[in-house]
């Protein structure tokens, strides 16, 4: 049984997992779906209702019956890397493969379904609440008037990307920055702006959950700093203590989303409360094993080593219990 | 065309601080560095790099 890894060829992340599999033993294949079609091959045939097929890339091949487990890392859009890429080519190849994956009924780290509304910052925010983390007061709107009301109710606001994604055309970088309550709001008319309740903190937290395992990390943050990804304040991340409260919040969150995998941002003030900002489904784990010590990439190499259990619920839809 | 807010508070994108030096090899499914060793093997490297940090997908992927 084999570990299929979509990811693309210079994750390095992903190398400290496939180490720690290659130790193990345990079968892997790893492909980036943007070479589908050319170095990745596919085929699948529907007989007797069910697909039998495999994928192959270079001399490596794997049986779509034969699948341990999918992880879903830093894949390419499909078609991505050939010579003729069209719209068309791509969307034909991401649902031969996908389709097709989708079909065997493998565990998934994580599925595509539920990766894909667990992107989504405004459903994460009712998911969170609903788990039981303390989330901050949070706006979405293109009404300059009901931002700048907002602005006067909290004062101390933060601006972040709805998407999580940056600007490309120029490239840009968008962190999360403090707004000016009397900020010139007009351009929220322009695009859909998200404000929030800036959380006054001691410490950014970064947990990562894997499966029913959990572990996280903590930075001390300087007092002024607003988004830690974007400064460098000197501070290390180092192992946290998890409070009882937050796992069993965080279970929730898994369950509800049906993901196996998360990364947890938290802002924790100074009374220890750790305030939800987001969960990244996909979120890095690399720098955080190299400077806490954490055994993370061993953690989801044995998520991904474990049998798969019997087929449940519905082909094609995202499995109804994490592994 | 108006400018949508949140496009005030963004800030040129830094450039890659080096040159990545290890380079994918299909055969061991891992990338390696130009004396054969795996890339995973330097920490200080990783670290360097910022290739396995937060945001180090942010140009293709947002999920970091």
């Amino acid at each position: 049984m084999t570990v299929l890894i979509l990811t693309c060829a210079e994750d390095v992340t992903t190398d400290m997992v496939v180490s720690v599999l290659h130790d193990r033993g345990v079968p892997v294949v790893r492909l980036d779906p943007a070479d589908l079609p050319g170095q990745v091959s596919l085929s699948a045939e529907y007989a007797q209702g069910d697909f039998h097929g495999h994928l192959s890339t270079g001399d490596r091949v794997v049986s779509m019956t034969g699948l341990r487990s999918i992880w879903v890392r830093r894949p390419g859009r499909p078609a991505a890397h050939t010579t003729h890429l069209s719209e068309w080519l791509t969307a034909e190849s991401e649902h031969a493969l996908y389709g097709t994956l989708h079909s065997t009924g493998t565990r998934w780290m994580n599925h595509p379904v539920a990766a894909e509304q667990a992107r989504r910052k405004p459903w994460q925010l009712r998911v969170a609440h609903h788990s039981g983390f303390a989330v901050p007061p949070t706006l979405i709107t293109t009404f300059p008037q009901i931002a700048r009301d907002f602005a006067a109710r909290y004062r101390d606001l933060v601006v972040k990307s709805v998407s999580g994604a940056h600007p490309d055309d120029p490239p840009m970088a968008l962190p999360t920055t403090r707004v000016d309550p009397d900020a010139d709001f007009a351009g929220v008319a322009a695009g859909p702006t998200l404000l929030q309740q800036r959380i006054p903190k001691r410490a950014d937290i970064r947990l990562t959950c894997v499966g029913d395992e959990l572990s996280a990390a903590r930075k001390l943050s300087d007092p002024k700093e607003v988004d830690g990804r974007f400064t460098d304040n000197g501070a290390l991340w180092s192992p946290a203590r998890i409070p009882d409260r937050i796992v069993g919040a965080v279970h929730a969150y898994m369950s509800l989303t049906q993901l196996a995998y998360g990364a947890f941002d938290f802002a924790e003030d100074d009374d220890g409360t750790w305030w939800f900002l987001e969960c990244n489904q996909g979120g890095q784990f690399g720098f955080i094993e190299l400077e806490t010590g954490q055994p993370l990439a061993e953690t989801v190499a044995a998520w991904l080593a474990n049998r798969p259990a019997p087929r449940q619920g519905q082909p094609g839809s995202p499995p109804r219990r994490r592994g | 065309m108006m400018k949508p807010f949140a496009l005030n508070y963004a800030r040129p994108a830094a450039p890659p601080p080096i040159v990545i030096p290890y380079a994918y090899d299909p055969r061991r499914q891992w990338n390696v560095l130009p004396d054969g060793r795996p890339a995973t093997s330097d920490h200080a490297l990783l670290l360097a790099t910022s290739t396995t940090c937060s945001t180090a997908g942010s140009k293709t992927h947002f999920d970091d």
